[in-house]
C-alpha cells in the first residue's frame, strides 16, 4: 500500500549554519534570552556539582567542602572492590533494561489503542481511570501487590484452581519472580500516565494523513502502522534516548518494599546499597562517589544512543 | 471528513473494534483496583484493617480518617501555599519551558546543539542534596516561598517534550512570518505557541502535579517555618508520625495511637488525588480531541 | 478572557504568599507576649502538636517559655543532620538520633557541665557516675539522656522487650505448665496445634517470625537470651571474665537454629515468615491465628491489642504473654532487667544557635519538676484523670480512650516526648509518674483471660511472668555503641557485612532440607565478614566503659 510521500517518515536534515556576525545579529533575540537560561542552568545546575568533590574526599560536615580530608579515588576504589557493588549494578541494570522496555511499550501500545476507541465518552474516561494509579504511592501498590501474590492471594487462587500449580507459590522467596514483579508493579502504576505524552503527540498529527490513507483502502491496523506510528516516532526516539541515559535510575523504593532477605541478593539496587553502605551512616562521599558513576555511565548511553539515532536520521536530544 | 468516517466496516475493522473494547475495560478493571481498594481502606477503620482482608468494599465503615487528614494543623496555611506555588510555577516553568524550546527548536539557531547539550547534561547530573542546600541558602531561598518556583522553572526533559512538538511543526510558518517582517517574540507569542496547545496542556500537566506533590524541598528548606509549609509536607508529616518507622518504644509511643497508617495514608491519597481529577478534564480536551493544522502542514 | 482570568488568579495567589512571607520575622527566642519561644527538632519520627495545643499553653503560662518541636520526615537522621550542619544554622533544642555524633564533631552543641550545677532538677537526674558516661571524648556533656530514669521504687508492669510470647488460650489449654526451655515451648505449640488445627475457621499459625529490616532481631539474637544473658543488642557480655561473646556462632546458637529449622520442616514454623512484611505480620497477630513468636512488646502490642480486642479476639485468648524461656533448664533467664538501660548515644542537648542557653536549661529543669511532669504525662486534673481522696490518681474509661485518640493528643495533650522524663514513683510516693504504670491503670486496662493466666502462675504484671534481674553492669547496653558505628572503621564495615550475611543466610538455614550443610555455608559466608574486627571493637569498647566505672568503685 502506498499513502503517497506525506505518511513516510521525513528524516531530519540539518541545515548547516556557521556562525557569522551578520547571523549573530539575526538572531539578537534569541541569543539573549538564551543567555539568560544559561546563566540560570549554570547556577542551579552546574554550580552544586562542585560537590562532586565529595567523592574524592572523606566529607564531614564540619570541615564543609573545602576542609576535608582529601582521599582522592579511595572511594571508587571501596565501591568497585565490593563484590556487592558489583552485584547491585547488574540488578540495577537488568531492572533499569527491564522496566524501560515494558513500560515504554505499554504505554505505547495502550495509547495507540486509545486513541482507536471511536466513543469519545468512553476515551475519556478510559484515559481519566488509567493515569490515577500515578498518584498512589509505592507503599499502597506493593502493599497491593504483595497481598495479589500471597499464598491466599488472588493469583495463586487462580492458579491453584486452574490447575497450572497445585501448591501456591511464595513468590517472594523466589530469586526469579523478582524482577519480573517490579516491572510489572511499574507497568500498572505508570501506563496510562506515561501514555499522556503519546496522546498529545497523537493529537499533532494531520488528520488529512488519516483520510488519505482511507482512500487508498487502509484498514485500522493499516492507518495505525502507516500514520500514527510514523507520526509520533519523534516523540517515541526522544523519550527512548532520555530513558536510556536513565536505566541505572531503576529505583529504590519499590525494590526496597518489596524485597527481603531471601532476594536481596537480586532486589537490591545501587540506591540501596549507597542508603546502607554511606548515608544511614553518615558517610556522604560513598553516596556522591556512586552518584558520579551513574552520571558517568548515564552520559555515556545517551552520547551513543544519540550517535546512533544521528545515524539514523531520527530526532535527537542534542 | 466526519461523514467519510463510517464509510465501510469490513470485518476486520469490527474485529478491531471489539478486541480493542475488550482490551479497554480489562485494562479499567486492572487499573481502577488500586484505586478501589484504596477508597475501600480509606473508609475503613483503621484497627478493623490492620487484620487485612479488605479488597473493594470496607468492612467497618468509618469516615475517622478523613476526619484525622483534614484536622491536621496547618493544613489551610499548607493549602494556601500549595495552590499558590502550583499555579505560579506552572505558569512560570510552562513560559520558561516553552521559550527555551523555542529557541533550541529554531532551525538556525547557531548555539542549538550545544545549547542542548547543555540541558540534557542537567538530567543526569546531580550535586547531592548537601551542596544544593548550600547553594540555596547562599542565593537566600531558605525560608522562603520562592525555593518552591525558581530551581525548578527549567527541566531539560518537559523542554524535550515540547522541543520535540516544535520540531514537528512546518518551517514554512516561519519563514512566511519572517517575511512579513515578525520578530522572534511575535513568531513565539502569535505563531508556534497557538499551536504547541496539546503539549503545553501536557507539560503544564506534569508541572503542576510535580509542583502538587511536593514536599521535601517545603521539608528541607522552610522546615521551620510553618507559615510556608505545604499540604503534601503536612501530610507526610502526619503519616511519618503514624506510620510505625519508629525503632523504639519511645518512638512508638509517641506515635498517634487509634489512628493506623494504612487508612490514614489511604484516606490522604484520595484527598490528594481529588484535585487533580477534578482539573484533568479541562486539560483533556487539548489532547483527545485532535488539532487541525488546516492546509499548512502539506 | 481567559488570560484575564488566569492573570487574577496569580496575582491573588502572589498576594497570599506575600502575606505569609511578611510574617516570618528574624530568630528571637522572645515573641509579643513575653513568652519565650524555643524551636527544637528531632531526627526521629514523630507526631507533631497543634500551635494551639491546650496543655503546652498550660505549661508556658507556667515557665514562660513553650518549644515549637519538628520531627524526622522523609529522611534518615544523618541526611537531616548533615544538611543541619552544612547550613550551620541549628534549632535551639535538638536530639540527632543516630547522627547524634557528627552534631558534637561539628561544634555545633553548647557543653552542658558548666551549667549543671544552676539547674537542679536536671543535675539530679543523672548520678555522677551516669553523667560522667554521657561525657564526650574532649571530657565535656553534651547531651542528655531523656529515656529509661525511674525515680523512687520502680513500676514497671509491662515487660516492653524481647521474649518468647505466646496465646494465653494455649497455656489455659494445657493447664497452666510451666514453660521454661525451648523444646518445651514448641512441645506445647505442637501439641496444641495438633489438637486444634482450626478455629472459626481460621487455621492457627503455631509461630511465626518477622523478618523485615532492621525488625530481623526478631529471628537473630534470641541465642544471647536462650543462654541466660541481658540485651546487649549485638553482642553478649560474660560477666565475669569482662569478654565479649558473638552469640551467632555459639553451640546455643546452632541448638536454636537447628529447632526452627526442625519446627519449619514439620510444617510449624508460617512458610511466609521470612517474605512477610511488618504490616502483614501485625495483620497475622490481629487475626489471632498466631500462637507464639519472638518480639519486643512495643512492636507489636499497641497495635494488635487494640484490634483482639475490637474483635472480641482478647476474651478468647488471642493476648500474648511472655515465657521465661532458656535453651536449658537451671539457667537463669533475662529477658528482663530492672534499672533503666542508659543509652548514652543519644539524648537531648542545646545548638550554639541557641541565644538564651540559661533559657533553655531553665525550661528543662522547670519540666522535670514534679508538677509539670504530671501535667506532661498524666495531663489537666478534673480532665485527663482524677484524683480521690487519698490523692491517688486514676483515669476514667473515658479518659483512657480520650488520651488514645490522635486529634485529642495533637490538640490537647502536650508530653514533650524527646525532653527528659522520669519513670517509676512520684514525689508524692504514691502515684506512677505515668498512668500506664500506675497499678489500677494497668490491671483495669487487662482483659480476663490475661488475669486469669497471671493468677494461674500467680503473678501480677507480665514482668512478673519472667521474673526480674538486677541491672547488669555498668557496661551495660552495648547495643549504645554498634548502633552509633560507621564504615570508617573496619569493624562498623564487618558489623555491616554481619548484618547483610544473617538477612540472606538465616532464612536460608530455617528453610533448608539439610540444616547441617545450610549452616556450614552460612558459617563460611559469616566467617568471610572478618566478624574478629567487629569483636575486637566491641572489646576495645567495653574495657572503655569498665575502666570508667571503675572509678566509682
Amino acid at each position: 500500500m502506498s499513502f503517497g510521500t506525506k505518511s513516510k517518515r521525513v528524516k531530519v536534515v540539518e541545515p548547516k549554519i556557521q556562525f557569522s556576525w551578520k547571523e549573530a545579529k539575526r538572531q539578537k533575540t534569541l541569543l539573549i534570552w538564551s543567555g539568560v537560561i544559561l546563566i540560570y542552568g549554570v547556577i542551579f545546575y552546574y554550580l552544586p556539582l562542585g560537590g562532586w568533590l565529595m567523592a574524592f574526599q572523606n566529607y564531614r560536615p564540619i570541615d564543609g567542602l573545602f576542609h576535608s580530608e582529601f582521599v582522592g579515588l579511595q572511594k571508587f576504589q571501596q565501591l568497585f572492590s565490593d563484590a556487592t557493588f558489583l552485584r547491585v549494578i547488574r540488578n540495577t541494570l537488568a531492572m533499569g533494561v527491564i522496566n524501560l522496555v515494558v513500560t515504554f511499550i505499554a504505554a505505547i501500545v495502550f495509547a495507540i489503542l486509545l486513541n482507536e476507541v471511536r466513543n469519545a465518552f468512553g476515551k475519556k474516561t478510559v484515559q481519566t481511570i488509567s493515569y490515577l494509579p500515578h498518584f498512589l504511592s509505592w507503599i499502597i501498590v506493593t502493599g497491593i501487590i504483595h497481598d495479589a501474590l500471597s499464598g491466599t492471594g488472588i493469583i495463586n487462587d487462580l492458579l491453584v484452581n486452574l490447575n497450572i500449580i497445585d501448591q501456591p507459590i511464595n513468590f517472594f522467596a523466589h530469586k526469579q519472580y523478582f524482577w519480573p514483579i517490579v516491572a510489572f508493579a511499574n507497568v500498572w502504576k505508570e501506563t496510562g500516565w506515561n501514555a499522556i505524552i503519546y496522546l498529545a503527540a497523537i493529537t499533532s498529527i494531520d488528520p488529512s494523513l488519516y483520510e488519505a490513507a482511507a482512500i487508498d483502502g487502509a484498514g485500522r491496523w493499516a492507518k495505525i502502522k502507516h500514520v500514527t506510528i510514523p507520526g509520533i516516532r519523534p516523540t517515541i526516539m526522544i523519550l527512548l534516548l532520555m530513558n536510556v541515559g536513565n536505566v541505572l535510575n531503576a529505583g529504590f523504593e519499590i525494590q526496597y518494599l518489596l524485597g527481603n532477605g531471601l532476594v536481596q541478593s537480586v532486589s537490591q539496587t545501587i540506591d540501596i546499597y549507597v542508603l546502607n553502605w554511606g548515608i544511614s551512616q553518615g558517610d556522604f562521599s560513598l553516596g556522591t562517589a556512586a552518584g558520579i558513576f551513574k552520571s558517568v555511565v548515564s552520559i555515556v548511553l545517551i552520547v551513543i544512543a544519540n550517535q546512533i539515532a544521528k545515524r539514523n536520521g531520527d530526532e535527537r536530544l542534542f | 471528513m466526519r461523514t467519510k468516517k463510517k464509510m465501510k466496516t469490513s470485518p476486520a475493522n469490527k474485529a478491531f473494534t471489539v478486541c480493542n473494547t475488550i482490551f479497554m475495560i480489562l485494562f479499567i478493571l486492572i487499573t481502577l483496583y488500586p484505586i478501589i481498594n484504596t477508597l475501600a481502606i480509606a473508609f475503613n477503620d483503621g484497627t478493623d484493617a490492620l487484620r487485612g482482608g479488605i479488597y473493594l468494599w470496607p468492612r467497618k465503615w468509618t469516615l475517622k480518617n478523613f476526619i484525622t487528614v483534614l484536622q491536621k494543623d496547618n493544613l489551610i496555611t499548607g493549602a494556601y501555599i500549595t495552590v499558590a506555588r502550583t499555579l505560579i510555577g506552572t505558569v512560570t516553568a510552562l513560559l520558561s519551558n516553552a521559550i527555551l524550546a523555542f529557541i533550541v527548536s529554531r532551525k538556525r539557531f547557531l548555539f542549538k546543539k550545544q545549547l542542548s547539550l547543555f540541558w540534557v547534561i542537567t538530567m543526569y547530573v546531580n550535586g547531592g542534596m548537601i551542596p544544593t542546600f548550600v547553594l540555596y541558602k547562599g542565593l537566600g531561598l531558605t525560608n522562603s516561598f520562592w525555593v518552591y518556583v525558581i530551581p525548578g522553572m527549567i527541566s531539560a526533559f518537559n523542554m524535550l517534550v515540547i522541543r520535540t512538538y516544535m520540531n514537528g511543526l512546518p518551517d514554512s510558518l516561519e519563514e512566511s512570518a519572517q517575511l512579513d517582517g515578525a520578530g522572534y517574540f511575535t513568531i513565539f507569542t502569535k505563531i508556534i505557541s497557538p499551536l504547541c496547545k496539546p503539549v503545553y496542556a501536557t507539560v503544564a500537566l506534569f508541572v503542576a502535579v510535580g509542583q502538587w506533590n511536593s514536599w521535601f524541598d517545603a521539608m528541607l528548606y522552610n522546615r521551620m517555618n510553618s507559615n510556608l509549609t505545604t499540604l503534601q509536607y503536612e501530610l507526610m508529616k502526619l503519616l511519618s508520625s503514624v506510620t510505625n518507622q519508629g525503632s523504639s518504644a519511645e518512638s512508638m509511643k509517641n506515635a498517634a495511637g487509634s489512628v493506623t497508617p494504612e487508612t490514614v495514608r489511604a484516606a490522604a491519597s484520595i484527598l490528594t488525588m481529588l484535585p487533580i481529577i477534578c482539573i484533568y478534564p479541562f486539560l483533556q480536551r487539548y489532547f483527545v480531541t485532535g488539532l487541525t493544522l488546516g492546509g499548512v502542514k502539506g | 478572557m481567559k488570560a484575564k482570568r488566569v492573570t487574577g488568579m496569580l496575582l491573588t495567589s502572589v498576594l497570599a504568599v506575600s502575606l505569609f512571607t511578611g510574617c516570618g520575622g528574624g530568630k528571637n527566642n522572645v515573641n509579643e507576649d513575653g513568652m519565650k519561644e524555643f524551636t527544637a527538632f528531632f531526627a526521629v519520627p514523630g507526631a507533631e502538636i497543634n500551635d494551639d495545643n491546650d496543655i503546652q499553653q498550660i505549661i508556658a503560662e507556667k515557665t514562660g517559655a513553650k518549644v515549637k518541636e519538628t520531627w524526622l520526615t522523609g529522611q534518615t537522621a544523618s541526611e537531616a543532620v548533615g544538611t543541619l550542619i552544612a547550613g550551620g544554622e541549628y534549632p535551639d533544642f535538638i536530639d540527632g538520633g543516630d547522627a547524634m555524633g557528627q552534631l558534637y564533631e561539628a561544634g555545633a552543641l553548647v557543653p552542658l557541665d558548666d551549667y549543671l550545677d544552676n539547674y537542679p532538677n536536671i543535675k539530679e537526674y543523672y548520678s555522677d557516675e551516669e553523667w560522667d558516661k554521657l561525657r564526650q571524648d574532649d571530657g565535656h556533656i553534651y547531651w542528655i539522656q531523656q529515656f529509661q530514669n525511674i525515680k523512687g521504687e520502680e513500676k514497671a508492669t509491662t515487660h516492653n522487650d524481647e521474649a518468647f510470647w505466646i496465646q494465653t488460650r494455649v497455656l489455659e489449654w494445657a493447664g497452666y505448665p510451666e514453660v521454661n526451655t525451648m523444646d518445651e515451648y514448641f512441645d506445647l505449640l505442637e501439641s496444641y496445634v495438633e489438637a486444634n488445627p482450626m478455629e472459626d475457621g481460621t487455621e492457627n499459625i503455631a509461630y511465626t517470625i518477622l523478618c523485615e529490616d532492621w525488625r530481623y532481631y526478631c529471628l537473630e539474637n534470641a541465642p544471647q537470651f536462650l543462654d541466660g544473658y541481658p540485651n546487649d543488642g549485638s553482642v553478649i557480655v560474660d560477666p565475669d571474665e569482662l569478654k565479649i561473646i558473638d552469640y551467632n556462632t555459639t553451640d546455643t546458637a546452632k541448638r536454636y537454629f537447628k529447632k526452627l529449622n526442625e519446627e519449619y520442616q514439620k510444617g510449624y514454623v508460617d512458610p511466609e515468615s521470612f517474605t512477610q512484611t511488618y504490616d502483614e505480620y501485625i495483620a497475622k497477630l490481629s487475626t489471632g491465628r498466631v500462637l507464639g513468636m519472638i518480639d519486643q512488646w512495643w512492636n507489636f502490642a499497641y497495635n494488635v491489642n487494640d484490634s483482639l480486642k475490637q474483635q472480641g479476639l482478647d476474651e478468647k485468648g488471642c493476648n500474648y504473654v511472655p515465657l521465661p524461656i532458656t535453651i536449658d533448664k537451671g539457667i537463669k533467664n533475662q529477658w528482663h532487667n530492672s534499672g533503666g538501660a542508659l543509652n548514652v548515644g543519644f539524648g537531648l542537648a542545646i545548638t550554639t544557635s541557641c541565644e538564651d542557653v540559661e533559657g533553655a536549661l531553665q525550661f528543662i529543669d522547670n519540666l522535670l519538676g514534679q508538677e509539670i511532669h504530671n501535667l506532661r504525662f498524666w495531663g489537666e486534673e478534673g480532665v485527663d484523670y482524677e484524683v480521690d481522696d487519698e490523692g491517688y490518681f486514676y483515669r476514667t474509661e473515658e479518659q483512657r480512650t480520650q488520651a488514645a485518640d490522635a486529634a485529642y493528643k495533637a490538640s490537647h495533650l502536650c508530653t514533650y516526648s524527646y525532653f527528659p522524663q522520669y519513670k517509676g514513683t512520684s514525689d508524692d510516693g504514691i502515684n506512677a509518674n505515668r498512668p500506664d504504670e500506675q497499678p489500677e491503670e494497668f490491671y483495669d486496662s487487662l482483659n480476663s483471660t490475661v488475669q486469669k493466666c497471671f493468677k494461674a502462675y500467680g503473678c501480677e504484671t507480665y514482668v512478673d511472668m519472667l521474673g526480674t534481674n538486677e541491672a547488669p553492669g555498668s557496661w551495660y547496653p552495648m547495643y549504645s555503641f554498634s548502633n552509633a558505628m560507621t564504615t570508617s572503621t573496619p569493624g562498623g564495615v564487618a558489623w555491616t557485612k554481619m548484618g547483610e550475611i544473617k538477612h540472606e543466610y538465616l532464612p536460608r538455614v530455617v528453610m533448608s532440607k539439610n540444616f547441617d550443610s545450610a549452616w556450614d555455608e552460612y558459617m563460611t559466608a559469616y566467617d568471610g565478614c572478618d566478624p574478629q574486627a567487629f569483636l575486637n571493637e566491641m572489646q576495645a569498647e567495653l574495657d572503655r566503659r569498665m575502666e570508667e566505672a571503675a572509678k566509682y568503685q
